[in-house]
């Protein structure tokens, strides 16, 4: 056959078989969703048992909110609603809401089914938000995070926990030196006050500041009539400033207004400090999309993820949305950035036995192994190639029986050793 | 410095360029680039080239750590990075453009209850109809856009323009003036807050030529 036949016979006959055979037969999964397998699912696992076990030394109780809720209810924790959500109708024809964010569902389980307890409340949880993908930005929909929340007496001490507690989850689970930065809601709005920003002025600032836009912002400011000399100045470069304590001392000396937020931050720094914590970096720039936030606002990064591995903050105004004011803070890590940054973790090495000819001729031996903990899989004797399929199953060792005692072959360096019994291997 | 920096090819490089070297940054390996797509220069950053319109998708996802792009990109991709600086130059505005003569567009509302627009700008175009009470029917179209209107495939074209040239060879005329857009730094969330110190190094040093 010639090659322009060949060529030819492709576009007619091969090409659109290949055409079927890839876009034919699909199996999709909604936008932003997508399936954990096993080597993820462990290493996931593992992430969050570490995360939940350092947040409940601090004294955090797990806690589980349901996976639907009514659309009025959740909206309530926005002032303009929840915006973008998955909603769906129940059988009387309400609106459901498939939980877009953590924070309002455990903010309404405090304010009503904790609401007698004295406090300070503290609860964690370990879940996963939903929200529809924006297209383009490559964020999924599922969003696995662990989290903490602390209702209390609102001071600058439970802000400090929350922080130093993030700092050493994030360190058990392997970030040597976690970098947190933390804003305050409520030192932007001081300064705001000191210049007398109108209420246009103000949103128009706060939208260029969740949209990170620090031109947006520079080009509003001009227009605040009241920012001049240093004042002006100070307002201009706000979300630019970055630093450590001496940045909080210059504000409050320019703006005597935001003094009292720029001493609770102060006074939060030495705290986390005494933890023993990292000192997070002071950063106005930084502030969340959900403007239930009221207070200071935390995030935390890693390299090698590409947003924040952890986002949270002061919420103080929520419970009364929901019956009872407490004002809380709180902070969640999110699961698949913190395991991107982590890498692949170590010690974690192909562990158990495969048994050929299956482990039923040898229930006694495979019961004791199984309850020390080590995975015993049995395989029929005619199985073609049992060192490859223990490979793919995260098993070490392949068991063969022989005419007396057993042949065990270690497929991570292909080693051989025969031994009288499976309770005397080498995985004892 | 480790830095990673986003260089749109195309119209914005020569400018880029001209901003990088003002700000005191090398440049000698961009200038012989070829069919080059990354560089890293001895002492200094590494740089990406890409289609203007793929920067913030390397820049939002932590591939580069800042990135040069017009304002246009930023408008329609909506991602999520720092716009730190305008540089100031790139200067063009986007606009809605129909064919010379009587527009179009009121009597397609009129009669059809629609306008259908042709555009790169997809978003662009459909939050501006929409944002002015209008009802859209907006076409992707990649490239020569004012083709559209010619040939009847759409009433007018939102794109941009810096001299109006190209929009003047092809009988149409500028309508409606949608925003004005120039050259922006922009930074991944997380290299502004791991690299704080060199970015704002860098920012300032850009912001000091910028205008």
């Amino acid at each position: 056959m010639s090659e322009s036949t060949s060529a030819f016979a492709l576009s007619v006959l091969g090409l659109s078989a290949l055409m079927t055979d890839f876009m034919g037969d699909r199996v999709p999964l909604p936008d932003g969703v997508r399936d954990v397998l096993p080597v993820e699912a462990a290493e996931l696992s593992a992430l969050e048992t570490t995360l939940t076990g350092v947040f409940s030394s601090f004294g955090y109780r797990e806690v589980r909110t349901p996976l639907i809720e009514f659309s009025d209810v959740v909206d309530r924790g926005q002032d303009q609603g929840i915006g973008r959500a998955y909603r769906m109708f129940d059988d009387q024809g309400r609106v459901l809401v498939l939980r877009p964010d953590l924070t309002i569902p455990i903010a309404r389980l405090i304010a009503t089914r904790m609401a007698d307890e004295p406090g300070p409340v503290r609860v964690s949880y370990a879940a996963r938000a939903v929200r529809p993908p924006s297209a383009g930005t490559g964020q999924g929909a599922e969003r696995r995070q662990v989290g903490i929340e602390l209702a209390g007496a609102g001071g600058a001490e439970d802000d400090a926990e929350i922080i130093a507690a993030l700092a050493a989850a994030l360190q058990a689970a392997g970030l040597e030196q976690p970098q947190v930065a933390i804003g305050s809601v409520a030192l932007v709005d001081a300064v705001l006050d000191a210049v007398d920003a109108d209420q246009d002025a103000r949103d128009a600032l706060w939208g260029a500041l969740q949209g990170r836009s620090m031109v947006a912002w520079a080009n509003e400011t001009r227009r605040v009539r009241r920012a001049r000399g240093r004042l002006g100045a100070l307002l201009a470069e706000l979300p630019n400033l970055r630093g450590g304590g001496e940045l909080l001392t210059r504000i409050a000396k320019i703006a005597p207004a935001a003094a009292a937020e720029c001493a609770r931050l102060l006074h939060t720094l030495d705290l986390v400090a005494a933890y023993g914590a990292p000192t997070p970096m002071i950063d106005l720039g930084v502030v969340r999309d959900w403007n239930y936030y009221s207070g200071v606002v935390i995030e935390a990064y890693a390299p090698g993820a590409s947003a924040p591995v952890a986002v949270g903050g002061r919420y103080d105004a929520l419970g009364a949305r929901f019956g009872r004011p407490r004002p809380a803070v709180g902070v969640a890590v999110t699961l698949d950035l913190l395991h991107h940054a982590v890498g692949v973790p170590e010690g974690r090495e192909p562990r158990g036995v495969l048994v050929v000819g299956g482990s039923d001729t040898r229930v006694t031996a495979a019961a004791m192994l199984r309850a020390t903990g080590i995975p015993v899989v049995g395989v029929l004797a005619a199985y073609a190639g049992p060192e490859e399929f223990a490979r793919t199953q995260g098993l070490r060792y392949v068991a063969r029986p022989m005419k007396s005692g057993w042949k065990v072959v270690d497929v991570t360096d292909g080693v051989a050793t025969r031994i009288a019994s499976l309770e005397e291997g080498p995985w004892i | 410095m480790d830095l990673t920096i986003c260089v749109p090819r195309g119209a914005l490089f020569d400018e880029s360029l001209e901003a990088l070297k003002a700000a005191g940054l090398p440049i000698d390996p961009l200038l012989n680039l070829g069919r080059k797509l990354i560089v890293k220069c001895p002492d200094g950053p590494t740089y990406i080239t890409t289609r203007p319109t793929d920067v913030p998708v390397y820049v939002e996802s932590g591939a580069a750590d800042l990135g040069i792009v017009g304002r246009d990109v930023l408008l329609e991709r909506q991602p999520d990075v720092y716009e730190l600086l305008d540089l100031g130059f790139g200067a063009c505005r986007m606009v809605w453009a129909t064919m010379a003569g009587d527009d179009p567009a009121p009597a397609a509302i009129e009669r059809f209850g629609v306008v259908r627009v042709a555009s790169k700008y997809v978003n662009v175009a459909e939050a501006w109809f929409e944002s002015t009470g209008r009802k859209a029917e907006i076409v992707k179209v990649n490239g020569s856009v004012e083709l559209a209107p010619l040939v009847g495939l759409a009433d007018g074209i939102v794109d941009l323009v810096a001299t109006g040239k190209t929009l003047r060879e092809n009988g149409l005329v500028e309508r409606e003036q949608i925003f004005d857009s120039s050259a922006r730094l922009i930074a991944n969330r997380v290299s502004h807050k791991l690299e704080a110190a060199a970015v704002d190094d860098l920012v300032r040093r850009f912001a000091e030529h910028a205008r």
